[in-house]
């Protein structure tokens, strides 16, 4: 008898771990089908770490916004009559971005994911989508394999990618004058690949690029590198590190006293990086952005809603997140659906302008090309208001700004 | 000179030799030989045969509690824990660098996977064969130290694997990861596309790999391998060739959490560097501690636990993931040090006790 209690109090003790295990979710649901009018947005990002403040919470805000703008055009004509947004962080972790994917197809019925920064998680997201035939819109991914070895049919680039800003920046530094370049990457794909259309660019629009110096990621001191890229005297120096690195580089090339002496050119920037250096860090630094808050009055008047509801100026991705979104159930009420297949084809080719996208077209690879800016950041006695940072120089026009479809792309 | 001998083994840390020292003298269930000892033996043994029980019925129930990729996730963590559990509970070697065998079989099997589109079994097999490989020269040159020095040790050598498939991106595709990994089974369509049936063809691997781990513990050579974490001096003493028993248990754990990184690649499909990072090591040591160690129940249970709570933390809206796992730890090492298994046995063993 006296064994019995133990065994009792193991079996009891599984139980509980089951019933611990268990409180993810009830048994399986099998994919959903559209059938009551209900359409689930499902916004997957980065909510608790580097990204946050890039997208992270404040894109449901944004999305909040499409869905209210949505139904306030359409009122009772509105096909989607009840909508959706579920959320998950998938801080930047891409087997975590993979499993809430398929979980949000799966079990929350959710139509379309939106956003999921970092490349690998996007796409990891790619490959679901692709696998349960329902669309997926990356915006803040800024990889070109998502429209080039990695494309499908349900998975679209909204926003920006690599290539894009390296032409951007590249070609119109030089067409206003800077003509040397000096170029420090990461060593890792991101940073090799952001040189190389960084060197292409460059050599393209007639300027020369002097040296191409690698340093090892990530890394605390820049100074052995920026010493060496100030050795040949160039007029650029162009910078592809991003995020802590980034923000390490440039306090360590101030710090040179090298702000005077060589424009710096940043490959990839946020304006919330700006934000959090300060202003004075980055003044006159050039980079490329696909969307500046204070434009013009159309994305003045919508960054004031979007300060109203969240206190803060909005960042391209938020605004990308909106567009997207908005388009999304623009499709659905041209599709009578939301049947991906149905909303696919109502997307494909459309010609958009709106807050986000002038001059925006989905092309044929799904990256969706529009007007980006040649941004130079103000110095701290231009900055009129609060996230009044960047000084348009250049408007790029949409033909111009990205790569031409990619070969590597068959759907 | 038993005393000099014993004061000098100083593996890991003394206080974690004296604890699992402790419990291989009070806890049969991780002992067989005190199991068959007369009296005791017959009395203990259908209490292991119901655990088991349960623990099947647990693992075969799994993907209808929880949404199947993540009872899978859970799987595949779990054999993970109980390889690194076979290191560091059964031979008093904490490894710090087993990201290096979860992730680089994770990226051998879907390169075979996509290259040859061979059934998964085999490109998973492949995966732990590479393991096994590397674990070779890795475990060689590592088991040379013991204690914080194995642990840096083995480290390094997960970040130098890291790296390397950092830079080779032509084929791991670097940071971008290696993607569309195909679930290839002999045609079988609702494996390949269904992750609830898949589950089930995957399963038979984690078990296969479970019943290895469980095997070497409970044979000869696994009672060297206490012995040697007990008092390395003394087996030493014995003839035992401690190293090599070292280097073989290192590969043999090397292959399981191959195994694991295998079947984790096959169901989500892709792999990435992520696989390969520190943290990926930290987080099964995590899991490992907090199920309890040198039990091989308390990495199941561990995994459990740790996957489904970030999956669920991923969509609470809360902010906070690493906060809250990371309390979770810091309350379970502070009040059941020795995990959540090792304290129920303990509890159970006091209640004997006072019977």
């Amino acid at each position: 008898m006296r064994s019995r209690k133990p065994a009792v109090l193991v079996a009891a003790a599984v139980c509980g771990c089951l019933a611990l295990a268990g409180c993810g979710g009830g048994p399986s649901a099998a994919a959903g089908k559209f059938s009551d009018g209900k359409v689930v947005i499902g916004l997957l990002n980065d909510q608790s770490g580097v990204y946050k403040d890039v997208s992270g919470p404040n894109s449901k805000v944004a999305i909040q916004m499409a869905i209210d703008d949505y139904k306030a055009k359409y009122g009772a004509k509105a096909v989607a009559k009840t909508i959706e947004i579920v959320t998950a962080d998938h801080q930047n972790k891409p087997d975590i971005a993979n499993t809430k994917a398929q979980e949000m197809y799966d079990r929350q019925n959710a139509d379309i994911i939106l956003d999921v920064p970092t490349s690998s998680a996007a796409l990891a997201v790619a490959t679901v989508a692709k696998a349960k035939r329902k669309l997926f819109i990356d915006i803040t991914a800024g990889t070109t394999a998502l429209t080039g070895k990695s494309c499908n049919k349900y998975t679209y680039a909204w926003a920006y990618d690599t290539a894009m800003l390296a032409k951007g920046t590249g070609e119109a530094v030089v067409k206003n004058g800077g003509k040397s370049w000096s170029i420090v990457y990461p060593d890792y794909a991101f940073g090799q690949n952001m040189n190389k259309s960084f060197t292409e660019a460059v050599t393209g629009a007639g300027g020369t690029v002097q040296q191409s110096i690698s340093t090892p990621f990530p890394n605390d001191n820049f100074a052995t590198f920026i010493t060496k890229a100030a050795s040949t005297n160039p007029q650029v120096i162009g910078i592809m590190a991003a995020g802590g690195d980034l923000i390490n580089f440039v306090k360590q090339y101030n710090q040179a006293g090298m702000q005077s002496k060589a424009q710096l050119a940043v490959g990839l920037m946020f304006i919330t990086d700006i934000h959090s250096l300060g202003v004075d860090q980055f003044a006159g630094t050039s980079f490329t952005d696909p969307w500046y808050w204070n434009l013009d009055a159309q994305n003045k008047a919508w960054s004031d809603r979007f300060l109203a509801k969240t206190g803060t100026r909005p960042t391209f991705a938020h605004a990308g997140n909106y567009s997207a979104a908005m388009n999304y159930l623009e499709a659905v009420q041209a599709a009578g659906t939301d049947d991906a297949d149905a909303v696919r084809k109502q997307l494909d080719g459309k010609k958009i302008n709106d807050v986000f996208l002038r001059n925006g077209e989905v092309r044929s690879d799904h990256r969706v090309v529009h007007d980006v800016y040649l941004v130079k950041v103000k110095s701290k006695s231009q900055v009129t208001q609060p996230w009044d940072y960047e000084k348009i120089v250049a408007t790029i026009p949409a033909a111009d700004a990205f790569e031409p479809v990619s070969v590597d792309c068959k759907m | 000179m038993t005393q000099q001998i014993k004061g000098s083994s100083g593996i890991i840390e003394p206080d974690l030799a004296r604890r699992v020292n402790l419990d291989t003298a009070e806890h049969d269930v991780i002992n067989p030989d005190l199991t068959r000892s007369p009296g005791k033996g017959r009395r203990r043994s259908p209490l292991r045969w119901i655990m088991l029980a349960v623990g099947l019925v647990a693992t075969l129930a799994l993907p209808w509690l929880v949404y199947p990729p993540v009872a899978m996730d859970i799987a595949a963590w779990a054999l993970f824990a109980i390889s690194v559990d076979l290191l560091l509970g059964y031979t008093g070697l904490l490894s710090f660098g087993h990201a290096a065998f979860w992730g680089s079989s994770s990226y051998v099997t879907g390169l075979i996977a996509i290259n040859w589109g061979v059934p998964f079994p085999l490109a998973i097999l492949g995966g732990m064969l590479f393991a096994m490989a590397i674990a070779v020269p890795i475990g060689y040159l590592s088991v040379r130290r013991t204690g914080i020095y194995f642990a840096m040790v083995t480290l390094a050598f997960a970040q130098m694997v890291y790296f390397v498939a950092n830079q080779l991106s032509g084929l791991t595709g670097g940071e971008n990861g290696l993607q569309a990994i195909p679930r290839s089974f002999f045609g079988i369509e609702s494996v390949e596309t269904d992750s609830f049936t898949f589950y089930y063809a995957a399963i038979g691997l984690i078990l296969l790999g479970t019943w290895a781990a469980w095997r070497i513990v409970h044979s000869p050579f696994g009672r060297v391998l206490v012995a040697i974490r007990d008092n390395p001096a003394r087996a030493r003493a014995l003839g035992y060739d401690v190293d090599r028993y070292k280097i073989i248990v290192f590969v043999l754990s090397a292959g399981l959490a191959g195994l694991a990184g295998g079947v984790f690649a096959i169901s989500h499909g892709f792999t990435s560097l992520q696989e390969l990072e520190w943290t990926t090591s930290g987080k099964v040591v995590l899991i490992t501690v907090l199920g309890g160690i040198g039990t091989l129940w308390g990495g199941p249970l561990g995994a459990a636990i740790v996957v489904t709570l970030e999956d669920w933390l991923t969509s609470s809206g809360f902010e906070g993931t690493g906060i809250i796992l990371g309390s979770i730890f810091v309350l379970i090492v502070l009040l059941f040090r020795h995990g959540i298994w090792g304290t129920t046995q303990d509890l159970f063993q006091r209640r004997r006790k006072a019977d």
